[in-house]
């Protein structure tokens, strides 16, 4: 450990400890240096509005009800916004929420063959409920082998990845480190100079011994297991008449374990047999958790802070948030460096590096430019970045907006909770998660729009039925309200989560008037309109 | 000696250092050629180029492997031959199946590899190596070719999708066709005469009503956008427009709108009809028009097989060919006829061939190729490769190249440097004219 970084944590330290200056003004601070040396003026703080609906949809996955939402912004306190972090923070919405994130981001909608989804995920949600800290999340992703029924969950990032080292050996690299050092498998990266073959077969050197192991009796799953011996090694295919270099387990520019050396034979504590799971008296892969998480491996401690930046900043300070290098520099080196000593200084505490991120100005600006700007750069955060919704977070939106969520609500009447409720949205989830979310395997990609999507919302069946009046939905509720505006109100604070302005109020009221006798069509236009627009499918 | 290879060296291409100001240059706001994502809305020069000049490609896959003896590297005559002769075509000297007697009227039009050695004998990875001209890696997929073309070669502001699949009892949309390059680019599966779902209107919804729910988001839009406007917003609005122009279009798909002369030129069975679609697609201006024949596998009875399954394809296949040529297209057209892999030359206890990828064939035509080519030899038998060994890797390169897409080049408007096509292989010089 250098002392350049024993100083570094102990700084972090003392900063955090003391809340000399809490995390979320040393942000603002680096942000503002940085444009203020560019010349860039940030955009006005958002509205109550727009800040409730972008918190809701950040840290619960979905927008808040009318009720929520008038609550809010007719509340008069000036600590209104830190209170409804640290409410949303506490709620189980948001544990569900980051189950999902995490969900996405470790396994990338990889099919569930060996961990069934549901058990995953609730491995997932009741981790973030108890708020475990990413790095002690990480070593039980990582150390758990399947076999202990407690932790078998946690065994799916290797087991649905079919225990196939490259694979396994590629997203630990990207996921965790935030290098994807995939085009060093044949040669050093012929773009990336810093990642080198070597430490690419140094991340594989952890998986290579191990495999899944299928017990004969086929009612035990599928456990991993690892052998004793097998060394990998590599050449480049760039490289006419390169030998074979070996690669020991390591870190990519790091050392590695020492190993204790076995006299041959005698490596098993259980000698490979058929139909008998090896166990070798050293473990390489049971290495890897250690010294992935160790405090002073900082690719990962950078690679958590960058991603949980982009999850409420909507882009990383590098990106993509698997390229990590020199030559892809983050846009603010020195805030890169503070969020990636504090988080390790705060015990990779999730919620708690949430919460700094949610409180920053830099979090609460509005996404709309300052009057007159044309343009700015967007890795400037001079104005807060518009976030496609997920797959979930569409659908559990336009439930919410179109007042389905309210239904299901009142069916629950004393039973409501939030597990109770989520049930009942679960079976409209389907339909939208197949059109809108990304291919299986595959990172989350930039924003698209996509023929299948826009007519699934267009002509489908499902937000049409959800539009139509039902039993206390948005259309039903809207159908006896006289007052346009009170009409107008209830619509905009259900969909859009904010009040109508004046010329919004007054096009819905002459259109009602005009169609006095198509009303239920004009509503259930409108309600469509507001759903299917920009607004609604970014979080703004 | 460190060799040249394009992933390394990138003198003529896109430079490292812009390709990291792409990456890092993002903004927001009015200057939108200057927002990164862009790229998947409106795309650089190279597409806007091949736009203009009206590239398709119309790609037959024949499922579980056809015969290369029974089609397009006969061996009659011999112990591996089979009983079909081989019949002479219309380039002299050039013989195919009989099997194959209007396909044969064809051959000026066609070329032909066989001189392929995929050496993939697995139906799942063989059809990706020869679809996305990279064998099966589990740490990265590649995009299928029709997605590649949808990506780099249909025109960005079409309203017709990019890539359409046909085949039997076909729905839906194969998001893994088109891996890094996003679900835009994924293959749009139709079945004949049924439109790709939720095209039409519901009962109920009339134009005039959709018309005016649009207006409501048009106005929400432009007051959102005034001050918020980002290349995501435009893509998403662009993209309601082009669903309402494709609404208006829907019998694109209807190929019983074709005459009836040329559905019975076409055939009323399956492949018949879906040949004509795929000329009724083509000719509305779709880019890449993917039918899949089933089946070819054929462990057992390998003869009947081919009998029946060729007996389908030649007529419809020669037909569509044909009208390219008649109608000016097939010079701008790329058609491509391949499997997974081929069948062996020995003759099973059960009169079938099994899966062979050593030394089989494709079939290739227009778009510039060298029109009555024969590339590469197999030995009398069919057994080896005797003369300019290629595999997919270099028919990908070759397929690219007649489009006018410098294959050597990365994907554009991606946030990692991935190069289009597998580095370690290269065209085939002499069958691109």
């Amino acid at each position: 450990m250098s002392i350049a970084f024993v100083l570094a944590i102990a700084f972090a330290e003392v900063l955090y400890g003391q809340q000399a200056a809490p995390l979320h003004e040393l942000i603002d601070r680096q942000i503002a240096a940085a444009l203020s040396a560019k010349g860039i003026s940030p955009a006005a703080p958002a509205d109550d509005a727009e800040f409730l609906r972008r918190i809701y949809l950040d840290l619960t996955g979905s927008i808040p009800t009318v009720g929520e939402a008038k609550a809010f912004l007719d509340d008069k306190s000036p600590l209104k916004r830190q209170q409804l972090i640290d409410r949303l923070l506490n709620s189980p919405e948001y544990a569900r929420q980051m189950q999902r994130v995490f969900d996405v981001a470790l396994m990338e909608r990889r099919p569930a063959n060996r961990v069934p989804q549901a058990e995953w995920e609730q491995y997932l949600r009741e981790s973030f409920a108890a708020n475990k800290p990413w790095d002690v999340l990480v070593r039980e992703i990582l150390a758990a082998d399947g076999a202990d029924p407690n932790l078998r969950p946690a065994a799916r990032f290797y087991l649905d990845r079919d225990g196939e080292a490259n694979l396994v050996a590629r997203d630990v690299g990207r996921l965790m480190l935030g290098r994807d050092m995939q085009c060093a498998q044949c040669h050093d990266h012929p773009l990336v100079e810093h990642y080198l073959q070597a430490d690419y077969y140094g991340l594989i050197a952890f998986f290579n011994r191990s495999f899944i192991f299928t017990p004969k009796d086929n009612k035990q799953p599928a456990v991993i297991a690892e052998k004793g011996e097998g060394d990998v090694s590599f050449k480049s295919v760039f490289v006419d008449g390169a030998t074979d270099q070996p690669a020991r387990p390591h870190m990519p520019g790091a050392g590695g374990p020492i190993e204790p050396q076995f006299v041959k034979g005698q490596e098993y504590v259980v000698a490979p047999a058929k139909d008998v799971r090896p166990l070798p008296k050293y473990s390489r892969r049971s290495m890897l958790p250690e010294l992935l998480t160790a405090r002073d491996n900082v690719p990962f401690r950078r690679n958590i802070a960058n991603r949980l930046w982009a999850l409420m900043m909507g882009r990383g300070l590098f990106n993509p948030l698997d390229m990590d290098h020199p030559e892809n520099p983050p846009s603010h080196p020195e805030l890169l460096d503070l969020l990636a000593g504090q988080i390790a200084a705060m015990n990779f505490d999730i919620k708690a590096f949430l919460r700094e991120l949610a409180l920053s100005q830099t979090y609460q600006r509005t996404s709309a430019l300052p009057p007159g700007v044309a343009s700015v750069p967007a890795d400037s955060y001079a104005v807060a970045q518009l976030k496609p919704l997920s797959a979930e977070q569409l659908a559990l939106a336009a439930l919410q907006a179109t007042g389905m969520t309210d239904v299901y609500r009142a069916s629950l009447g004393a039973s409501l909770n939030e597990p109770a409720l989520y049930a009942k949205l679960a079976g409209n989830l389907g339909p939208f998660v197949s059109t809108f979310a990304g291919q299986a395997g595959q990172p989350e990609q930039d924003f698209q729009a996509t023929l299948e999507q826009i007519l699934f919302l267009s002509n489908g069946g499902v937000l049409r039925s959800w539009i139509a009046p039902q039993g206390g939905n948005l259309a039903n509720r809207l159908g006896p309200v006289k007052e346009p505006p009170a009409v107008a109100e209830e619509m905009f604070l259900s969909v859009l989560t904010r009040r109508p302005v004046v010329e919004e109020a007054a096009e819905l009221k002459a259109e009602l008037e005009r169609r006095a006798q198509e009303r239920p069509a004009v509503l259930q236009e409108w309600i469509w309109g507001l759903a299917a627009s920009d607004e609604f499918r970014f979080n703004h | 000696m460190k060799r040249n290879f394009a992933c390394g060296s990138i003198e003529h291409r896109i430079s490292r250092r812009s390709l990291l100001a792409g990456m890092l240059g993002g903004s927001v706001g009015a200057g939108l050629a200057h927002v990164s994502g862009l790229s998947h809305f409106i795309r650089p020069a190279m597409a806007g180029e091949l736009a203009a000049q009206q590239k398709r490609v119309l790609i037959f896959f024949m499922a579980g492997g056809v015969s290369q003896l029974e089609t397009w590297d006969p061996k009659p005559n011999t112990d591996t031959g089979g009983p079909f002769l081989a019949i002479p075509t219309s380039v002299p000297g050039v013989h195919i199946s009989e099997l194959l007697p209007y396909t044969a009227q064809q051959m000026h039009r066609l070329s032909i590899v066989r001189s392929l050695n995929t050496a993939e004998d697995d139906h799942g990875k063989g059809a990706v190596f020869m679809e996305t001209g990279r064998r099966d890696s589990p740490a990265q997929q590649y995009p299928k070719l029709g997605s590649v073309i949808s990506n780099l070669v249909a025109p960005p502001s079409a309203a017709l999708p990019g890539y359409v699949h046909i085949q039997p009892g076909g729905g839906g949309v194969n998001k893994a066709d088109a891996a890094f390059l996003g679900p835009k680019f994924a293959s749009v599966n139709i079945d004949d005469g049924k439109p790709p779902a939720n095209l039409l209107r519901p009962d109920g919804l009339t134009p005039a009503i959709d018309q005016q729910r649009n207006d409501v988001r048009r106005r929400m839009n432009s007051r959102f956008t005034a001050r918020r406007r980002t290349a995501e917003t435009e893509a998403y609005g662009f993209s309601y427009d082009q669903a309402l122009q494709l609404m208006e279009r829907a019998d694109v798909f209807d190929v019983s709108k074709e005459p009836a002369a040329d559905q019975e030129r076409y055939g009323k069975h399956d492949f018949g009809r879906h040949c004509l679609l795929a000329r009724r697609l083509l000719e509305q201006g779709l880019t890449c028009v993917k039918v899949t024949h089933s089946n070819y596998d054929s462990h057992s009875e390998n003869f009947d097989f081919h009998i029946e399954q060729l007996g389908e394809f030649d007529r419809p296949f020669a037909t569509l060919i044909d009208d390219l040529a008649q109608r000016g297209m097939l010079e701008s057209t790329l058609v491509i006829v391949m499997s997974e892999f081929g069948r062996t030359p020995r003759i099973n206890h059960l009169m079938g061939r099994d899966h062979w990828s050593k030394a089989w064939s494709v079939a290739l035509a227009g778009c510039g190729l060298h029109p009555g080519a024969v590339i590469g030899k197999t030995n009398d038998n069919g057994t080896e490769v005797t003369d300019r060994q290629v595999d997919a890797r270099h028919l990908f390169h070759t397929y690219l190249s007649a489009l006018g897409v410098d294959a050597t080049d990365n994907y554009p408007g991606l946030n990692r440097p991935i190069p289009i096509a597998d580095p370690t292989g290269s065209e085939i010089s002499e069958l691109l004219a």
